[in-house]
C-alpha cells in the first residue's frame, strides 16, 4: 500500500458506496434531465406564446439560482408546504432533474433549430404534415447533434452532485468529508477523491465519444 | 382528345408589404405539357413557383389545382401537396436518411406504403435517374448533381401529377449541371408534366412546348421555344434572351 | 419574523457573496488570459501542463477543492484556514481554467486571413497580438465572460459549506434556528436570480451588439 493512504484499506468500501451514489445521482439527473429539457424545448419552439413565457421563466429561474438553495428548498421547503414527506435521495434526485431539464433544454433547443430549414420546406413539398416532419426530419437529427453539447452537461451535472451533502446525501463528497474527519488525514483523503472524480468524468467523456461515434451520420454534426 | 389542365394560376397577385411580386399572373399547365419559365432575377418566377406548389398562398388569384381551387374549397394542402411534385435550388436532402431512405420517406408517410413497396419504388426511381449504386450512400457523400438527381427522383416516388422544378441547376458548376438537364430531358420525353424555371436555354429548345417569359411579376408572352428565341415579340424579352444567349 | 424582516437578515450575506464572486472572478480573469497564452503560444511542454490544469478543473468538484484547501492546507498553512479565502482561491483558479477556455476559444476564432494580412504589412508578432488578436478576442469573449461570472456568483453559494457568512449562510441560519422553511430559500434564490440575470444579460447583449458592429 502506498504510504499515507492506508486509510482505504479500512475506508475504501465507505468511499465506493458514497461514489455509486454520486454515480446513480447523475444517472437519474441525466436521464431524468433529458426528458424534461425536450419537453421544454419543444415548448419553446412550437408552443404559443403562453407556453413560451411558462418555459422560459422555468428555465430563468432553475439556472439563474444555485443549485444549493435549489436543493434546501425542496427538501425543507416543499414538505412544509405540502406535507409530503420525503427523503434526501428523492427530494434531491427530484431537484437535479428540474435543475439539469432547464439547462438541457438550451442545448436541444439550440439542436433543433440547427436543423436546415431548407429540408422541412422540402418535406413539406412531399406533403408531410408537421407532426410527421418533427417525427421523422427533425427529431432524429437534433439529437445527433446535440451530443456534443450535452456531454458539457453531463460533467457540471456529475460535479454537483457534490451538492448534495447539505441535504445529507452520502454521496462521494459527503463520504470524503466523514472519511477525513475520522482519520485526520484530509490532505490524502479529498486528493484520492478527487482522482476518483476525475476518472470517473473523463472515462464518461470517452465512452460518450465513442458511441457518438457510433451513432454519427457522415455529414450531420460536428466532430467532438 | 384534349389533355387536361392540371396546374393553373388564375391573376395570382403576391404582395410584400409594399412591395408587388407577382402582378396578376396567368398560367395553365395541361398533362403531358414541358413549360418552361425563364426572366431576369427579381422578375418572380421563382415566388410564382412556390405559389404554385403551395408552399405560399398568393395575395391575391386562384391556385386551381385538376379543376379545384385550391384555397377557397379549404382543400387539404399536405395531400394535394404530394401531388404536386418540388424541386428546389437546394436538393434539401434529408442529411439523416440515405439516399434510398430519402425517396422511401414520402411513399411511406404519406402515400402509405409497406416498406417493401417503398423500397421498390425508390429503387425505381434510383435507376430513373441513373444512380441506383449509390442507394445507401448519405447526402455528404454526394455531389451536387447526384444530390439533385436525388432530390427530383424523390419528388416523382410520390406519382406527382405534375413537377415542379426552380431552377435545379443554378447551384451546380457546369459538369454537374449536364447529368441533371439529361435526367430531366429523358423525363420530359416520357411524358412527365413539367414546370420548369430555368436559364437552360438548350434543354427548353430539346423537349420544352412553351417558354414563358416573366417580367416585373408579370408574364409578358409565351411562345413555342424556337420561335420566342428568334422572334421575341417584347423589347424585354428581346434585350433579355440578347444577354442571355450572347450576340447570335 | 416577517418576509421583509428575513430580507434584511439575508441581505447581511451579500458582501460575501458579492466579494467571493468578484474576487475569483479577477483572480479568473488574469489567470485566464495567462494560461490562454501559454496554451496557445508557449513551447510544448509549457502549453501542455497548461491544458492539464484546465482538465483538473474540469474534472473535479470545486467544492472539493475548497475542502482541499481549508481542510488540508489549512493544517499547515494559516492563510487556508480562513474558510473565506479558502472558498475564494478554489473559486479563483476554476475560474482560471475557465475562462482560458473561453479566451482560447476567442483568439482562435479570429480568422486566419486577418493574421496574414498583418504579418505581409510587416507587423510583428506581439504587435499582432496587441493590435489585431486580443481586441476582436475580447469583443467574442464577452458573452462567456458574462456566463462566467453569473456562474461564479451561484457557485458562491458553496461556501456556505465551509462556514461563510453569505446569502445562503444567512437563509439556512433562518431555518436552523427560527424554523423557517420556505420563505428564506425563495427569499435566497430570488435574491441570486436578481444578481446573476442583470449583469450576464449585459455581457451577452454587449457582446453581440459589439459583434455586429464590427461583424465579427
Amino acid at each position: 500500500m502506498i504510504p499515507g493512504l492506508e486509510f482505504l484499506e479500512e475506508w475504501y468500501s465507505f468511499i465506493l458506496r458514497g461514489f455509486l451514489i454520486t454515480v446513480e445521482m447523475t444517472s437519474i439527473g441525466l436521464a431524468g434531465g433529458f426528458v424534461l429539457g425536450s419537453l421544454l424545448a419543444l415548448g419553446d419552439v412550437y408552443g404559443g406564446r403562453l407556453v413560451r413565457v411558462i418555459v422560459n421563466s422555468y428555465v430563468e429561474f432553475f439556472r439563474g439560482s444555485p443549485l444549493i438553495i435549489q436543493l434546501l428548498f425542496f427538501y425543507y421547503g416543499v414538505p412544509a408546504i405540502t406535507g409530503v414527506k420525503w427523503s434526501a435521495y428523492t427530494a434531491g434526485a427530484i431537484t437535479l432533474i428540474l435543475n439539469s431539464g432547464a439547462y438541457q433544454k438550451g442545448y436541444i433547443k439550440g439542436a433543433i433549430e440547427g436543423v436546415p430549414k431548407d429540408q422541412i420546406v422540402a418535406a413539406q413539398a412531399l406533403g408531410l404534415t408537421n407532426w410527421q416532419i418533427l417525427r421523422h426530419i427533425v427529431l432524429p437529427q437534433a439529437y445527433r447533434i446535440v451530443i456534443p453539447a450535452w456531454t458539457n452537461e453531463l460533467v457540471a451535472l456529475g460535479k454537483s452532485t457534490s451538492a448534495l451533502l447539505i441535504i445529507g446525501v452520502g454521496e462521494l463528497t459527503s463520504a470524503a468529508m466523514t472519511v477525513s474527519a475520522l482519520t485526520f488525514k484530509p490532505l490524502e483523503v479529498y486528493t484520492v477523491i478527487a482522482i476518483l472524480y476525475f476518472t470517473w468524468l473523463y472515462s464518461s467523456l470517452k465512452i460518450t465519444e465513442l458511441v457518438y461515434k457510433k451513432v454519427r451520420i457522415p455529414g450531420l454534426g460536428e466532430e467532438i | 382528345m384534349s389533355s387536361e389542365t392540371i396546374l393553373e394560376g388564375q391573376d395570382i397577385w403576391k404582395i410584400y408589404g409594399s412591395l408587388e411580386v407577382l402582378r396578376g399572373v396567368n398560367i395553365s399547365i395541361r398533362r403531358g405539357q414541358t413549360k418552361v419559365i425563364i426572366g431576369p432575377s427579381g422578375s418572380g418566377k421563382s415566388t410564382l413557383l412556390r405559389i404554385l406548389g403551395l408552399l405560399e398562398p398568393p395575395t391575391r388569384g386562384r391556385v386551381v389545382f385538376k379543376g379545384r381551387d385550391v384555397y377557397s374549397e379549404g382543400l387539404d394542402l399536405a395531400k394535394i401537396r404530394s401531388k404536386i411534385g418540388f424541386v428546389f435550388q437546394q436538393p434539401s436532402l434529408f442529411r439523416h436518411l440515405t439516399a434510398l431512405e430519402n425517396i422511401k420517406l414520402g411513399p411511406k408517410l404519406v402515400l402509405g406504403m409497406s416498406e417493401k413497396e417503398a423500397e421498390r419504388r425508390a429503387r425505381e426511381m434510383l435507376k430513373l435517374v441513373h444512380l441506383e449504386e449509390f442507394a445507401d450512400y448519405y447526402p455528404a457523400q454526394l455531389s451536387g448533381g447526384q444530390q439533385q438527381r436525388v432530390a427530383i427522383a424523390r419528388a416523382l416516388a410520390m406519382n406527382p401529377d405534375i413537377l415542379l422544378l426552380d431552377e435545379p441547376t443554378a447551384n451546380l458548376d457546369i459538369e454537374l449541371t449536364w447529368e441533371v438537364i439529361e435526367v430531366m430531358e429523358e423525363l420530359a420525353r416520357k411524358g412527365i408534366t413539367m414546370l420548369v424555371v430555368t436559364h437552360e436555354i438548350p434543354f427548353a429548345r430539346e423537349v420544352a412546348d412553351e417558354i414563358c417569359f416573366i417580367s416585373d411579376g408579370v408574364i409578358q408572352e409565351c411562345n413555342e421555344p424556337e420561335e420566342m428565341i428568334r422572334n421575341p415579340q417584347t423589347p424585354r424579352a428581346r434585350i433579355f434572351l440578347k444577354r442571355l444567349l450572347g450576340e447570335v | 419574523m416577517s418576509i421583509v424582516s428575513d430580507l434584511f437578515f439575508i441581505l447581511n450575506g451579500i458582501t460575501a457573496t458579492i466579494s467571493i464572486s468578484f474576487l475569483s472572478f479577477g483572480i479568473g480573469f488574469l489567470l485566464g488570459i495567462l494560461l490562454a497564452f501559454i496554451r496557445l503560444y508557449a513551447p510544448k511542454p509549457a502549453a501542455l501542463l497548461g491544458d492539464a490544469y484546465v482538465k483538473l478543473f474540469l474534472g473535479v468538484p470545486v467544492l472539493v477543492f475548497m475542502l482541499l484547501f481549508h481542510f488540508g492546507f489549512g493544517q499547515f498553512i494559516p492563510l487556508f484556514k480562513s474558510a473565506y479565502f479558502s472558498s475564494v482561491f478554489a473559486l479563483g483558479l476554476r475560474s482560471g481554467a475557465y475562462q482560458s477556455q473561453i479566451f482560447k476559444a476567442a483568439i482562435n476564432s479570429i480568422p486566419r486571413d486577418q493574421l496574414l494580412a498583418a504579418r505581409a504589412l510587416g507587423l510583428t508578432d506581439s504587435q499582432i497580438l496587441r493590435h489585431v488578436v486580443l481586441p476582436q478576442a475580447f469583443i467574442v469573449a464577452l458573452p462567456g465572460l458574462g456566463s462566467e461570472i453569473a456562474l461564479l456568483i451561484k457557485d458562491s453559494a458553496y461556501a456556505f459549506i465551509l462556514g461563510v457568512l453569505d446569502i445562503t449562510k444567512y437563509a439556512d441560519i433562518l431555518r436552523a434556528a427560527y424554523r423557517e422553511f420556505v420563505t428564506p430559500y425563495v427569499l435566497a434564490a430570488m435574491l441570486y436570480i436578481v444578481l446573476t440575470f442583470p449583469i450576464a444579460n449585459y455581457l451577452d447583449k454587449l457582446g453581440s451588439r459589439l459583434k455586429k458592429k464590427y461583424a465579427l
